[in-house]
């Protein structure tokens, strides 16, 4: 295969106070191809998220930290880059679409300034410039009235323009990488389907990498390529899109898999894991999902499983599995 | 908007109203009275009934109130006992010297508390920022006229950096602008002191609130510069609550002036007023009362008004 677009090596994101160190992304690899997207998907405090501000590098300050890996970017270690660079890199080359349109957006500044900022920063251009190519851009991302609308401020659009607006925004320098955090949560099921399909078309004429964040199985069967399955900090499983709701390895995915609700099978009670999430304060020695695991055996609980390929491209964190 | 400010003037006068029936009744409550002070050692009980019913002071409290407010409400402010002067032009004499020193404080005390908020916000739990909070509370607790004695002391007796009081050079026949601001600098550097404290407090916590903010990392996001993110994205959005602060603040200001203005010898409202209160000067001590409690009111609707001006997001047209 083709050198990867990103590649994430062993990296650790951990939040440090005097009491405790919560490690929040505790030693993940993920590559990201060009051109493809990737679903990484996983319950709330999974990390999923820690790993997205991480590429970034806007991971909280000043508790949280990276603590260790690599984030190849075109070969390009991006924790190595100083402040000044990674900004450039930032909205230019990788760019980053948040959960909650309705915050993300500045709520004193035109839409028309939002977007024409990015543009100035890294394209150099004049604002009038700027301006019009930022309709130009909204009128492509599907935004009606866009010569109106940049003049007009976030509370006066709709939950589903305000996301259109903000994918405007992070594709307007037409990055590499773009990384999705739960894009359409927020919105109703009918924009939802709206959204994504935006996203696709974006992915396909741009070449854009999209890594995108979810909980939504429903999103990573209509969108992924490939996808991650992250556990307590940690990649469980990485295979084909396919592959993972034909043939789940890790028992978490497979109970993942349980969990979503069918039309076919009439079932009273929708199947759910039991338990929670263990602490990332104070992770098991063993396995993490051994206390949840229905497959679990005694030696699950002694020894971590290793991230190992069971199945040419297809990585399992689990030892029962073959 | 328009409309909204009409509304808002008629909703101001039974406030106003209101405020004039208990600082009627409170200055009356003070004991003491001025027909006695007026004359003094002229004083004979017949003197003394004789002035005051040129006073009007023999009628019964809410028959002078009644008096007062038709005056009042026909723009007359009545006659000072110690100037026999009208209130309305002693007012509109001693106003732009406080105004002065009212509006250079603030904006000094605003700008300052602005990027002293900001930068110990940015740089929230450093060393600095403790010895800012420190220094902050030290010159929120002290009396203004503490701190003014002592600026007296230091720059004006110690140094003679600059004068101890007055308005300009008595001894200058052509006083100019710069013997003016020569004199205003320690007056309006307790005021401003005084007040920079509690307003750099609120900046302080307004933008550490607005950092954490969710467009605030869309910001970052973009890869805009720091500088960028916070001129454009962080302080616009910190400097919305100082407005009604702002608002709030402005009839306490005066309030302030009125030590600073008797410790500097700085003839304003704060003096005029003061001097009054010696006297028991009513229609003096009404007059200022009543136009603080204007200015309380103006000052709010100004910074309502200014308010919308600066987020979009507040509009006055269904209100």
């Amino acid at each position: 295969m083709a050198e990867p677009l990103l590649a994430i090596r062993d990296l650790k994101t951990y939040f440090v106070s005097k009491h405790a160190e919560v490690r929040a992304v505790d030693g993940i690899d993920i590559d990201v191809q060009k051109g493809q997207i990737v679903c990484i998907v996983g319950e709330s405090g999974c990390g999923k998220s820690m790993t997205s501000l991480s590429i970034m590098r806007l991971v909280p300050k000043p508790r949280g930290k990276i603590v260790n890996g690599e984030i190849l970017f075109n070969g390009k270690d991006l924790l190595k880059l100083s402040d000044r660079q990674m900004s450039d890199m930032r909205g230019s080359e990788i760019s980053m679409i948040f959960q909650e349109p309705m915050t993300a957006l500045n709520p004193v500044l035109t839409i028309g300034t939002q977007i024409s900022e990015i543009l100035v920063r890294h394209r150099g251009m004049n604002k009038r410039q700027a301006l019009d190519k930022a309709v130009e851009m909204l009128k492509f991302v599907g935004v009606p009235r866009a010569n109106e609308i940049i003049h007009e401020f976030p509370h006066q659009l709709s939950g589903g323009l305000r996301q259109r607006v903000m994918i405007a925004m992070a594709m307007i320098c037409e990055p590499k990488l773009l990384i999705a955090d739960e894009p359409t949560t927020a919105l109703d099921v009918t924009i939802q389907a709206q959204v994504l399909e935006l996203m696709k078309k974006m992915r396909d004429e741009t070449g854009t990498a999209i890594i995108m964040i979810t909980h939504d199985l429903g999103v990573v069967a209509d969108m992924a390529d490939h996808v991650v399955v992250m556990y307590a900090g940690q990649v469980v499983e990485s295979v084909a899109a396919d592959t993972v709701f034909e043939q789940p390895k890790h028992p978490y995915t497979r109970a993942l898999m349980d969990s979503i609700p069918s039309l076919e099978e009439d079932k009273d009670v929708l199947y759910s894991i039991p338990g929670t999430v263990p602490s990332a304060a104070n992770f098991p020695k063993g396995c993490r999902f051994a206390e949840r695991c229905p497959l679990a055996q005694p030696s699950c609980f002694d020894k971590a499983p290793e991230l190992r390929e069971v199945a040419p491209g297809h990585l399992v964190r689990c030892d029962l599995v073959s | 908007m328009l409309s909204y400010i009409v509304r808002r003037i008629m909703e101001a006068i039974p406030a106003l109203l209101g405020i004039s029936i208990i600082s009627f009744i409170l200055l009356h409550i003070v004991p003491g009275d001025p027909v006695r002070i007026m004359l003094g050692q002229h004083y004979t009980a017949q003197r003394a009934a004789a002035l005051s019913a040129s006073l009007g002071l023999n009628k019964p409290l809410y028959m002078q109130y009644l008096i007062w407010l038709g005056n009042i409400v026909r723009g007359n402010l009545g006659y000072s006992y110690n100037y026999s002067q009208p209130v309305t032009s002693l007012i509109v004499h001693a106003l732009p010297t406080t105004l002065s020193l009212v509006l250079i404080s603030t904006i000094f005390a605003q700008l300052f508390a602005m990027a002293i908020g900001t930068i110990q916000a940015y740089f929230e739990n450093s060393i600095a920022d403790h010895i800012v909070s420190v220094l902050n509370y030290f010159f929120y607790s002290m009396p203004s006229f503490w701190l003014g004695i002592l600026l007296v002391i230091f720059f004006a007796i110690e140094l003679h950096w600059f004068p101890s009081g007055g308005v300009v050079n008595p001894q200058d026949p052509n006083p100019g602008f710069a013997d003016w601001l020569h004199h205003l600098v320690l007056p309006a550097a307790t005021l401003t002191l005084i007040t920079l404290a509690g307003y750099s407090r609120y900046m302080r916590s307004s933008v550490r609130e607005t950092l954490l903010l969710d467009y605030v990392r869309t910001a970052r996001a973009k890869g805009l510069r720091e500088s960028q993110v916070m001129f454009r994205h962080v302080l616009r959005n910190s400097i919305l609550p100082q407005i009604t602060l702002f608002g709030l603040s402005f009839p306490g200001l005066f309030a302030g002036a009125l030590f600073i203005e008797e410790i500097f010898n700085y003839p304003g409202m704060g003096l005029l007023y003061w001097n009054a209160t010696g006297t028991l000067d009513y229609p003096v001590l009404l007059g200022v009362t009543m136009f603080l409690g204007v200015l309380t009111i103006v000052g709010n609707l100004l910074a309502d008004i200014l308010y919308s001006l600066v987020d979009p997001r507040i509009s006055f047209d269904n209100m």
